[in-house]
């Protein structure tokens, strides 16, 4: 994306499910330190399954990595061991979920949960870990964290709960982030609190973050890169303005139109029709072609190239720029 | 608030309370989920019940269904008090009062096919006999979206906008003249939320229907509703036409949860004023106005005394001792999305080319 040398750099990353058509179809991205990349998709397009990717933890899943790299600071995470990974994860990557409920132990309070993180990866005294831990329910502004610290997960609001998560992963102070649909469980007065607590401590610690989520509206307030994933493929990546500014991909333009826009309203939305197709009838060509107005013969057959419609922007359509392609009806 | 031929579905002083009071050894569950709600809606109109998670929304839509019973108050459905009628009458009237779900998948049986699903209003209610139903249920099935042919599969076997698309085709299955959608596309992806909120849109059209949309979702209910009722703990703080509210929201709470939206435009990031904390248990509301807790603007009076909900002119109601004073400082709005040309014209062409194909189609 820029000259600075990325933290991690996934290429030709495939995943599959033992099936002769990989979920995850080689796709690459890389995130600098201390910037987050959103990475945006529907329910299914594989972006979370990604991330328990770079986490090491697909062997609870039956999806299997069918090929490419994930370098990180230096290693490939791909292939570690699985006690490297272990020391890795909590430590160096640490990860947030979507619903803290069932991501948090509940039979820990809340304090004992991230002094075991603690004690897991640093040479600290138990006493040394508490401080820690308590230090951090405060930089996360969790009310009362004296109290909160002997609380179990079931006794906190959905807010709280996602705040002893952050401050868990936190804990360590990890080079990078990732956040699975952080705040799709929440209201939207606390998914704004969340979202500006997340910045602030980013902005603070340095830590890099991939943010998962279908929200575009996050992605305006957070990112500064964004990959646009579709059915296990990166379609367009970019700069948040790129994205923003000058959006080239139909499935783009598509999840654009389907936001209903807060300032103005417009007579429909504009849809996407139909919905993702199962695995096996997946195009050949482009994935997106059985749902793109655009779309012909070719964009079935062949996989699309990249267009560069300049330096770190990149399209994968037969028919970018639209406008040069495409007349108006 | 008006009343008249106009008024379909009538809420009066409503409240409801879940759990038990006090006694000598346990102590207060009582949770007060809705709390002396008036309210009318209108023939033909959607409006739209807004707040964040426990403020009673979901309900306050249950009430004027009488899906459940209140504690005090009544519900007039046109002109009828449906909280005193037998239940022999009342299920009389449910065909004419529907509702979809949040989850399709919780709400439909799974034991059922779609037709069996779709049928069982038709014959409930004695809207069709024989092969008459089928005919009917096949309409449904087009009428909604979804092929005719596959109304002999499972629920299972659709995806949840298609499921989405059979609750709302159920709930079209009794001719109904109002349908209150509970959460209808918040658990749907953002694509398919947009074909859903369009269907809604066509439907309420068509048919001539009355919505009542409870959500949580401010965007969403800004494009498809025509009044907006804003609830914070168990109350009505705010009763607006949309627009009216959207651009100049009276009551400090509606104005937070309009800063909450983040910006669609990363050109317009920056400072916004966030509302702390978390909503208070319903189980103990705090005096006066439930908002002092959280409220940027609160001062004594609101801690002590209880704002009634009152007209602000225009259609508007307000619950808030200083709304006045507050809204001459300036409330300040999110900044409205600009789009920029690049994407207007491409979305262009992508509506273009969409309707050009649908046609096609035809």
């Amino acid at each position: 994306m820029t000259t600075t040398e990325p933290l991690l750099s996934v290429e030709n990353f495939s995943l599959g499910f033992g099936s002769k058509i990989d979920l995850i179809d080689g796709i690459s991205f890389s995130v600098e330190p201390g910037k987050t990349l959103c990475l945006v998709g529907e329910s299914g397009c594989g972006k979370s399954v990604t991330s328990l990717a770079l986490m090491g933890l697909l062997a609870t899943t039956p999806a299997r990595i069918t090929g490419g790299k994930a370098r990180f600071d230096g290693k490939d995470l791909f292939t570690l061991s699985e006690r490297a990974r272990a020391d890795l994860r909590g430590n160096d990557i640490a990860m947030i979920f979507q619903e803290p409920m069932t991501s948090l132990n509940p039979s820990m309070t809340i304090g004992q949960q991230i002094v075991e993180g603690i004690l897991r990866h640093k040479p600290v005294s138990r006493d040394a870990a508490q401080a820690r831990a308590l230090e951090m329910l405060g930089l996360v502004r969790m009310p009362a964290p004296e109290k909160r610290f002997h609380a179990y997960p079931h006794q906190l609001s959905g807010g709280m709960r996602q705040r002893a998560m952050i401050a868990m992963a936190l804990a360590n102070a990890p080079k990078l982030l990732i956040a699975d649909e952080p705040t799709t469980a929440l209201d939207v007065t606390i998914q704004a609190q969340i979202l500006a607590l997340v910045s602030r401590l980013q902005a603070e610690t340095g830590t890099a973050m991939i943010l998962i989520t279908h929200d575009l509206s996050v992605v305006a307030e957070v990112a500064d890169h964004v990959a646009v994933m579709y059915a296990g493929r990166i379609v367009e990546v970019g700069s948040v303005d790129d994205i923003f500014s000058d959006p080239q991909h139909p499935y783009t333009l598509g999840l654009f139109g389907s936001v209903p826009s807060i300032g103005r309203r417009s007579s429909t939305l504009a849809t996407i029709e139909g919905s993702v197709p199962p695995l096996e009838h997946m195009p050949r060509g482009c994935r997106f072609a059985t749902r793109c107005p655009f779309a012909d013969q070719r964009c079935m057959d062949e996989v699309p190239p990249d267009y560069e419609p300049k330096a770190g922007h990149r399209v994968a359509c037969w028919y970018a720029p639209l406008e040069a392609h495409v007349r108006a009806a | 608030m008006s009343g008249g031929r106009n008024i379909i579905l009538e809420a009066r002083e409503i409240t409801k309370r879940f759990g038990h009071p006090a006694s000598f050894i346990n102590q207060s569950t009582l949770v007060h989920a809705v709390t002396a709600v008036s309210l009318s809606v209108r023939r033909g109109e959607t409006l739209a019940i807004v707040g964040e998670s426990g403020c009673g929304k979901s309900t306050l839509g249950r009430l004027l269904l009488r899906l459940i019973e209140p504690s005090s108050g009544s519900v007039f459905y046109e002109g009828t008090e449906i909280t005193a009628l037998k239940q022999k009458d009342m299920r009389r009237l449910r065909r004419e009062l529907q509702i979809i779900f949040q989850d399709p998948f919780a709400s439909l049986n799974p034991r059922m096919t779609v037709r069996q699903i779709l049928a069982e209003p038709i014959r409930l209610h004695r809207l069709a006999v024989g092969k008459d139903v089928d005919d009917r249920v096949d309409r449904l099935m087009r009428t909604v979206g979804l092929r005719a042919d596959w109304s002999d599969r499972y629920v299972h076997e659709f995806s949840g906008g298609q499921r989405q698309r059979i609750g709302i085709a159920r709930a079209l299955a009794g001719d109904p003249k109002l349908i209150i959608g509970d959460e209808p596309v918040s658990a749907l992806d953002v694509s398919i939320q947009a074909q859903v909120v369009n269907l809604l849109g066509e439907l309420k059209h068509d048919f001539g229907l009355t919505l009542v949309i409870v959500a949580h979702d401010l965007a969403v209910i800004r494009h498809m509703s025509d009044r907006v009722a804003v609830m914070y703990l168990g109350e009505v703080v705010e009763l607006a036409p949309a627009d009216d509210l959207y651009e100049a929201p009276l009551h400090p709470y509606t104005s937070a949860l309009l800063q909450a939206i983040p910006v669609s435009d990363p050109a317009a990031r920056g400072q916004r004023q966030l509302l702390q904390g978390d909503l208070p248990s319903p189980t103990a509301p705090p005096s006066g106005c439930r908002f002092h807790t959280r409220c940027p603007h609160a001062r004594p009076l609101c801690s002590q005394a209880h704002p009634a909900l009152e007209a602000a002119g225009e259609g508007r109601f307000v619950a808030c001792h200083f709304w006045r004073e507050i809204q001459s400082a300036g409330v300040s709005l999110p900044v409205a999305t600009t789009r920029r040309s690049a994407l207007e014209l491409r979305l262009g062409l992508y509506r273009a080319r969409q309707a050009e194909r649908k046609q096609g189609a035809q």
